[in-house]
């Protein structure tokens, strides 16, 4: 197996306080759509950063297509494009003359570097803004621009760090069409992160799971769902909690395969849902606890995030987070 | 991947970022323009008048004349210390990340950044020059002299450039990076031969003066357009090169903090 990425064992630590990373192991093979799914600040960007040789880990070891970051890192810089979470581009000159600047800082030959451009600025749709300021572009025509940026120069892999984060649902699908195209295209390898279960879902061939520092599965799409396994219902009762005796009897009920209990919601994974529903709901009532409301479904990312990680996707995130996301929002 | 052609990458990475800082004023001049205004004031308004008291002993040369080659110098340090101002903001956005992830240097990408703050200080000569020529000023009539001072001008703004680079390191926000960009241009400005001779001084700030890169630059500057004296040129334009240099390797180095 051809590996893109292979991080054993890598730690970092912030200012020798905050633990960003905490021992990560991945595979990533060539020429694959990688999610890395996770909340926020639960080690992605760092872990992509890492990748991208912008800081070394504190300890372990990590190759992109087989050379070391640490130790080789020209090497690698030559290899992967990058288009981080904020916005990469100049916005004081025009998308034309942002693919310009990169194309020289890469080298490119003059001979082939004004047909380069124009390809690519024709592939992600913005021929009629080329000569336009980046200024007067919206948040998804912006961010095209900075795929096309790293896809420029043909990179072995891209790395994408919350490549929609601020887009509206359009400008995301325009993204990830542009994405797939340039990945049959070249067979670059993508590797992208996001909180969005729904983008690992649709677009990724592999999906890892990352907590607080940690991978804790990996997979595919079907593959972590099936782990889940059967449905999922959901009672929303009243009260924060139910009592411990009270879980622990639903948890030995021979239909259930697995509970939680997580911000009112009382989660069930089940074989036969048509028979642990009314069972479990005669069961709460009997001890008390009421139960407004209940629903089926198959199990999705956010289940599979539960189950491993102990808690949803959506909680966590810091204010900075919170400023960057709406900051693109604002451009978009 | 031979070092060799690592060379190339990183030269050819100097000369991309000053093309990126012209390309950026061909689309908006208004800052040489409103940079100008400050220079252009001490030379219009604040030379005459203050030449008319004959106080300050410029050896024989008037006093506008003297001081046209100090407020050059003092606007390319504006321009310069608030080019900082500019790294503060691609950090915000991810422009500094992507950069670290192309093939060229770090270093070549700090001394690029750095010298193309000398294109906007070229642009403030090109403004303040000709006004002086207006009112009077007899600049030295030797093109070499001019173009000479002009790319002292130019290398001198990369290492004031660069002492911004290790402000924008150490100030993480824009605000806090305003006040301190002031208090450090005016102390430099004063405690400089720029406007008066260093001699007439009070002892303490005559040593601070003798340490200010300022003087260095400004010495040269006035050697060359106005006395045409070139004694101490050499001298100027060595003091000018070490401080570069050293201004380099420190911002290289503050560098990593700015981008972790």
């Amino acid at each position: 197996m051809d590996l893109a990425v292979d991080v054993e064992n890598v730690v970092k630590i912030y200012e020798g306080k905050t633990k960003a990373l905490d021992g990560v192991n991945l595979q990533v093979e060539s020429g694959k759509v990688f999610a890395l799914l996770g909340p926020n600040g639960s080690g992605k960007t760092t872990l992509i950063r890492i990748l991208t040789t912008q800081f070394k880990p504190n300890s372990g070891r990590a190759l992109v297509m087989g050379h070391d970051v640490t130790t080789e890192s020209e090497k690698v810089r030559r290899l992967v494009g990058y288009v981080p979470q904020e916005m990469s581009v100049w916005t004081d000159i025009t998308g034309y003359e942002n693919l310009l600047i990169y194309a020289k800082i890469y080298g490119v030959p003059s001979e082939t570097r004004k047909k380069l451009i124009l390809e690519a600025i024709d592939s992600i749709g913005l021929s009629d803004v080329g000569n336009t300021l980046v200024k007067s572009y919206s948040g998804g025509m912006i961010r095209r621009l900075e795929i096309a940026c790293a896809l420029l120069v043909r990179p072995k892999i891209l790395f994408l760090d919350e490549p929609t984060i601020g887009l509206d649902p359009v400008a995301r699908k325009v993204v990830w069409e542009k994405l797939t195209s340039f990945k049959k295209e070249f067979g670059t390898t993508v590797f992208f992160n996001t909180h969005y279960m729904d983008e690992a879902d649709l677009y990724s061939d592999q999906i890892g799971i990352i907590s607080r520092g940690k991978i804790i599965k990996t997979g595919t799409t079907e593959e972590l769902k099936r782990s889940v396994g059967g449905d999922v219902i959901t009672f929303e009762i009243e009260g924060d909690t139910v009592d411990d005796h009270v879980f622990d009897i639903i948890r030995r009920l021979e239909l259930v395969r697995e509970v939680t209990i997580h911000n009112s919601e009382l989660i069930v994974v089940t074989d036969d849902s048509e028979t642990a529903m009314p069972l479990v709901v005669r069961l709460l009532e009997g001890e008390g606890v009421t139960v407004e409301k209940v629903s089926m479904n198959k199990p999705n990312l956010d289940d599979v995030f539960l189950k491993y990680a102990g808690t949803r996707l959506e909680s966590g995130g810091s204010i900075k987070d919170v400023r960057q996301t709406r900051g693109r929002i604002r451009r978009g | 991947m031979s070092s060799l052609s690592n060379l190339r990458i990183s030269t050819n990475n100097l000369f991309v970022m000053i093309e990126l800082e012209l390309r950026r004023l061909r689309h908006d001049r208004t800052e040489i323009y409103t940079r100008a205004v400050q220079p252009v004031l001490w030379i219009v308004i604040f030379g005459p008048v203050i030449g008319n008291l004959r106080a300050i002993p410029t050896a024989g040369i008037p006093y506008t004349d003297y001081i046209t080659p100090g407020i050059l110098v003092q606007s390319m340090t504006f321009v310069s210390i608030f080019f900082g101002l500019t790294m503060v903001w691609e950090r915000e956005q991810g422009i500094l990340k992507k950069l670290l992830v192309t093939p060229a240097s770090r270093y070549s990408t700090v001394i690029g950044r750095s010298m193309s703050s000398g294109v906007r200080s070229f642009f403030q000569v090109l403004i303040i020059v000709p006004i002086a020529l207006l009112i009077g000023v007899r600049i030295v009539p030797n093109p070499l002299y001019f173009l000479t001072a002009t790319a002292i001008i130019f290398f001198a703004s990369g290492g004031f450039a660069a002492i911004s680079i290790l402000i924008a390191s150490l100030m993480k926000s824009r605000e806090r990076f305003m006040g301190i960009g002031q208090a450090i241009i005016m102390p430099l400005f004063f405690a400089s031969n720029a406007l008066y001779p260093v001699s007439i001084m009070p002892p303490v700030l005559q040593q601070l003066a003798t340490v200010n890169p300022l003087s260095y630059v400004v010495d040269a500057v006035r050697s060359l357009m106005i006395t045409g004296d070139l004694s101490s040129l050499l001298t100027d334009v060595i003091v000018i090169a070490v401080f570069d240099v050293v201004m380099f390797i420190i911002a290289s180095i503050s560098f990593k903090r700015i981008i972790e």
